[in-house]
């Protein structure tokens, strides 16, 4: 995962994505006789330019980093981070080191790789640990999943029900996708072998119905969880969206998890702006993480909703779920090895 | 971030070439970053841009301007060329019988784009069949015979059958009545190797006539690499972009044509089993830039009304009665959510409200029932409605004065937006003209 975009920004390689700035003295260069990149100097020219600006300090300016950012945002785009969300990192970075004064001795890779490292970093936030919500919360919690067509809810509700279900709690399952045909049929099998129960009406029925109904089953039957499947829906369909405020009106959500899949390009901004305007998400689910090493979706999505990412969906499997914790793309790209 | 700004600020840079006898190179850089910024943000391939802006950058440049036409015309002309070279011609297929395998990433559309063909060769006349050869996904099949029920063509599928090619096989034997059969297939993606030598095998032994390659209008850089494993697994020939109803611009699927060589054959643009249409270069590109696209909405127009369905001129004269909205209603119904066919419309600079385009069908459909309940003076002449009038129409068509009423809101919104429209008489004219040619100049009135 996330390969792409490390190999890309050379931070494996150590590639000094800085050019030239670090040569103060381009005529000093020319006396070393080892051929070794720049900022791995030998110690015998490192201790020339001591001797000649001990400490001296080195102030970053606009034009020394232009070329560079500009680099980094073709890398960002080309994995998949949006272009306004691409242009606010590269801005935030620019923001954050123009002048700043480095030491004279401190690479510029390393400069640059911190800045990057805390954007990001920021941007994609803490996660969230749904296990421990659901148990320091008055049973049964509901959540809502939602999302445009095609990004894998139904299947996203089965994986999620059977890692819930693998950690202790008990999991009830409303198929809220009336609309799409086969819909309750792919719900209904998935919860067949996992062995979970599932609330379903008949295809065309009002879906705030069927949730209402699974939230019912729950309260009676002290069920730890309700996981409220959802058809997916464009944005800018108005009468669907009022379509999900019923639903949400109905069965009172304690959770709204929005389901994007990592494979999205720029859309991915403008349809988790709308979904986030609309319905108010708590949580984002990426899924197939597996079809796209970039990822540049979980960065743009996290931006632009800065709302949680809670799982992230890595194949076909029932297991394919992983809860999403920082370290694991943050180490991602900027692990060594 | 505002799609309409960025095409405005794509217009800006055009405006500062007009009237201009001598190409000035800061303009072009502008215009080309600005274009850069339009392309990039439609998912098109990074590569791509770069390659697209040097070109009209050294084109536009290099080129001698040619006599009798001014800088702006040039520079359009050369970056309405270098659009259509990237975005590619249609994919050509004929109305014989024949084979087709779909093939795609998880959730991209195939199967609903399989009930949607074989709706579109039932249209042309042609006898057709599905096989549902996803024994994968639960409920694939169930979906897709849903999808054939409703239009009653015959489908085949065994979602119990672990074998691919045994489906495609048996569903050739059921299936030996129809000119054209169509193969659904379980999505998948690049890294999948085991489910790509799947179908390898299913296009061995099937010899489709076309492999199509199902995309979703939101998949971004993805696109290129995705396609690339596809094409080199079965050879693509086409590209079906789907879900383009959204605000996704589908600038992956032209990764995609890049990376197989083909062209786009449809775009799937709705929910319904009739929302596709025939790829159209022009269209494509406007809605990559975010511009408006007359030609799409002409030729939907002919396909499904008459001329005298909609008085387009007497409503942009002025006179826009309560019988035209009815007309327009009708028109619309045929024609698809009305928000999508003004989303064709030249008309970036209107502000249209949304729930004036919002209507749902139900909301239409009622709105007809209200209106054959009022007289035909009524109709014509719409002011006459007071309360009284009002509480018999409600009456008579069974519903609320209060939906009468909305009626009338919805009616006074619709005279107040076309207002609108008539100020823009540029725009106005020139896609009048346009209409009456039937064709499209290079980029739209810009």
């Amino acid at each position: 995962m996330f390969e792409g975009l490390k190999n890309k920004l050379g931070l494996g390689k150590k590639k000094n994505p800085i050019p030239e700035t670090e040569a103060p003295v381009p005529a000093a260069v020319e006396t070393i006789p080892s051929p070794q990149p720049e900022e791995k100097k030998a110690p015998g020219f490192l201790n020339k330019i001591k001797t000649l600006v001990v400490e001296h300090e080195f102030v970053l300016s606009e034009k020394d980093i232009e070329e560079s950012l500009f680099e980094l945002q073709m890398v960002l785009l080309e994995s998949d981070v949006a272009y306004p969300v691409a242009e606010a990192i590269t801005e935030h970075m620019k923001k954050e080191l123009v002048g700043t004064h480095r030491k004279l001795r401190e690479s510029a890779d390393d400069v640059v790789t911190d800045a990057l490292r805390h954007a990001i970093e920021k941007v994609l936030g803490e996660g969230f640990d749904l296990v421990s919500y659901i148990k320091n919360h008055e049973k049964p919690v509901k959540i809502l999943f939602t999302g445009v067509n095609g990004t894998g809810k139904t299947t996203s509700v089965a994986k999620i029900a059977h890692y819930l279900q693998s950690q202790g709690l008990s999991v009830v399952v409303g198929a809220g996708d009336t609309f799409r045909a086969g819909a309750i049929e792919q719900i209904r099998v998935h919860c067949e072998r996992l062995g979970i129960k599932l609330i379903a009406h008949q295809e065309g029925a009002d879906p705030s119905a069927v949730l209402y109904d699974t939230v019912e089953y729950a309260k009676a039957h002290k069920t730890d969880v309700v996981l409220a499947d959802s058809a997916g829906r464009f944005h800018n369909r108005v009468n669907l969206m009022n379509q999900l405020e019923k639903i949400k009106r109905v069965m009172k959500p304690d959770l709204v998890f929005y389901v994007d899949e990592a494979v999205a390009g720029n859309d991915a901004v403008i349809r988790a702006e709308e979904f986030e305007k609309t319905v108010s998400t708590d949580g984002v689910i990426l899924t197939k993480v597996d079809m796209d090493p970039k990822g540049g979706a979980a960065i743009s999505i996290a931006y632009t909703i800065g709302k949680p990412l809670v799982f992230l969906g890595v194949g076909q499997g029932y297991d394919d779920m992983k809860p999403f914790t920082p370290s694991l793309i943050i180490d991602e790209i900027f692990g060594d090895d | 971030m505002g799609l309409d700004t960025l095409s405005n600020s794509l217009k800006d840079a055009m405006k500062k070439l007009a009237g201009k006898t001598v190409i000035d190179r800061a303009a072009v850089d502008e215009l080309v970053r600005d274009l850069q910024r339009a392309l990039l943000s439609s998912d098109v391939n990074v590569k791509l841009v770069m390659e697209l802006s040097k070109q009209i950058k050294a084109r536009s440049l290099d080129e001698n301007l040619p006599k009798g036409i001014n800088a702006r015309e040039h520079v359009l002309r050369i970056v309405y060329q270098e659009l259509v070279n990237l975005v590619g011609k249609e994919a050509e297929f004929s109305l014989k019988p024949q084979k087709i395998l779909m093939a795609g990433l998880q959730g991209s559309g195939k199967t609903t784009t399989t009930g949607k063909l074989c709706r579109y060769f039932q249209r042309k006349g042609l006898k057709v069949g599905a096989i549902g050869a996803d024994n994968f996904r639960p409920g694939a099949y169930a979906q897709l015979e849903t999808l054939c029920k409703k239009i009653n063509v015959p489908s085949y599928g065994d979602p119990k059958e672990k074998d691919a090619v045994k489906i495609v096989k048996d569903g050739l034997a059921a299936l030996k009545d129809v000119d054209v059969v169509i193969v659904d297939t379980a999505g998948r993606h690049a890294l999948e190797d085991d489910l790509i030598d799947e179908i390898t095998e299913v296009n061995a032994y099937l010899k489709p006539d076309h492999r199509w390659l199902v995309i979703d209008a939101a998949l971004g850089q993805a696109a290129r690499d995705q396609a690339k494993r596809f094409h080199e697994a079965i050879g693509i020939d086409g590209v079906i972009v789907t879900k383009m109803d959204g605000t996704a611009k589908g600038g992956g699927a032209m990764s995609a044509v890049a990376e197989t060589q083909s062209g786009i054959v449809f775009i799937g643009n709705g929910e319904t089993i009739d929302d596709l249409e025939r790829f159209d270069p022009n269209g494509f590109i406007s809605r990559l830039l975010g511009m408006g696209d007359l030609k799409a909405l002409v030729e939907k127009a002919e396909e499904s009304i008459n001329a005298e369905d909609v008085d387009v001129n007497a409503m942009l004269r002025g006179k826009f009665t309560l019988n035209d909205m009815y007309k327009q209603l009708e028109a619309v119904q045929k024609m698809g959510p009305l928000k999508q066919v003004l989303s064709m419309l030249p008309m970036g600079n209107l502000n249209v409200p949304s729930d004036a385009l919002d209507g749902t069908a139900d909301k239409m459909k009622k709105f007809r029932i209200i209106m054959d309940s009022m007289t035909p003076q009524e109709l014509d002449e719409p002011a006459l409605i007071n309360t009284s009038r009002m509480m018999r129409v409600a009456k008579g068509s069974g519903s609320s004065v209060e939906e009468v009423r909305d009626l009338i809101k919805y009616y006074k919104m619709m005279q107040k937006t076309l207002k609108g429209f008539r100020g823009n008489r540029m725009a106005m004219g020139k896609m009048m003209k346009q209409m009456q040619k039937g064709g499209m100049g290079p980029m739209g009135p810009m």
